[in-house]
């Protein structure tokens, strides 16, 4: 009942403080990264929450769902919310990449996925197929909490985040 | 805040945990190594006008399933290997058929006229079909495409994966998984390597009525 509580109030919260962002300036260069890198931006401190979100320009529910990625960064940055986002773009399709970026708001640091396939969706769980998208959300103490393949709606991925966010 | 809202979110976080399991679950659903085909028998709209299977596609040393459609780019960069493989195959006595289980109003380019141009653009010898309701694919647990599933002469599942360690470079690809597993099963041998792993569109699985 605590975290039906807790969550209720996140959720209060979020409604209130969500707003709209108008277009970002060109998002950075995409950092090349391994599935332990990724890991290890996981494990950097300061997080109450952590969502790995692994995308690619050419996946139409990846397109779908970003804007509500972003939405939810925007509501619960201040409260401990660090979204990593990690291209899976082909290394010629970086510039399309980081023109979607650019018009989804992007402003901070993303990654692009290098290396081989398996050892990339092994490295982060054994348990995904390798099917984009593909969202994982981690807790203050790096603790996997949940994972999901396939398009994720902004309701969910909000009440697996406060879910992250509340104590066990 | 709006009571509609409020309780939006308490229903969200009261369903939460069985929210994520089932997201967990899903990945795991479908067959294993050993199982044999499901759904073999559905009969499926095949690219030459005509209905066919996977029963009527199984040949003596073998069956490969892939799982592909017309649209995702994994599927493009893999498509001539698969091609070049799927036709190699049906020579050796391993039975082929590739089956789009997309939804074509997701992307009209995985539409049954696109799928017959690419078929004879490719020069496919095997039935690519339309798997109408996504149920095959659903059956398999297959999740993303392409995704390749080999059986061996006796009908159960000795492969399930990629086609290869490099989608987006052919000649840098190490690791030929697919064609080790056709080679294995034509030599009548155990395939070294089952399970293997890629990127890839996820499946755009119709909407059960």
């Amino acid at each position: 009942m605590l975290g039906v509580l807790l969550a209720m109030v996140a959720c209060g919260r979020a409604s209130t403080t969500s707003k709209a962002q108008g277009p970002a300036t060109e998002a950075p260069a995409l950092a090349a990264v391994t599935a332990d890198q990724v890991l290890q931006k996981v494990r950097e401190p300061g997080a109450k929450a952590v969502v790995i979100n692994v995308w690619a320009t050419w996946c139409t529910p990846c397109r779908e769902e970003f804007p509500d990625l972003m939405q939810l960064r925007r509501e619960y940055e201040r409260r401990g919310l660090r979204l990593v986002l990690v291209s899976a773009d082909f290394p010629d399709q970086t510039e399309e990449a980081r023109r979607f970026l650019t018009q989804q708001g992007v402003d901070f640091p993303t990654f692009l996925k290098t290396g081989k396939d398996m050892e990339f969706i092994n490295g982060l769980d054994e348990r995904w197929s390798g099917a984009l998208p593909a969202t994982f959300v981690y807790d203050a103490r790096g603790a996997l909490r949940s994972f999901r393949e396939g398009r994720t709606t902004h309701a969910v991925m909000e009440s697996l985040v406060v879910a992250a966010m509340t104590p066990q | 805040m709006r009571v509609s809202s409020l309780l939006a979110c308490a229903a969200l976080a009261m369903t939460l945990t069985s929210a994520a399991l089932a997201a967990d679950e899903a990945p795991t659903l479908g067959i294993s190594i050993g199982d044999p085909a499901p759904m073999a028998t559905v009969k499926m709209k095949n690219v030459n006008g005509k209905e066919t299977s996977i029963a009527e596609a199984r040949k003596a040393k073998g069956t490969l399933v892939v799982f592909s459609c017309n649209a995702c780019p994994y599927a493009k960069a893999w498509e001539s290997r698969i091609v070049e493989l799927g036709n190699a195959s049906l020579k050796r006595g391993v039975g082929v058929i590739v089956i789009n289980s997309n939804d074509p109003d997701v992307n009209v380019q995985d539409g049954y006229d696109v799928m017959k141009e690419r078929a004879k653009q490719r020069k496919m010898q095997y039935p690519y079909v339309v798997d109408a309701t996504s149920e095959v694919a659903r059956a398999f647990g297959a999740t993303r495409t392409p995704e390749a599933f080999l059986f061996g002469a006796d009908g159960k599942l000795v492969y399930h994966g990629a086609i290869d360690d490099n989608a987006h470079e052919p000649d840098k690809v190490e690791a030929r998984y697919l064609q080790d597993a056709v080679d294995a099963v034509v030599a009548g041998k155990t395939v070294a390597n089952q399970e293997t792993k890629a990127l890839g569109c996820s499946i755009k699985f119709r909407t059960r009525s």
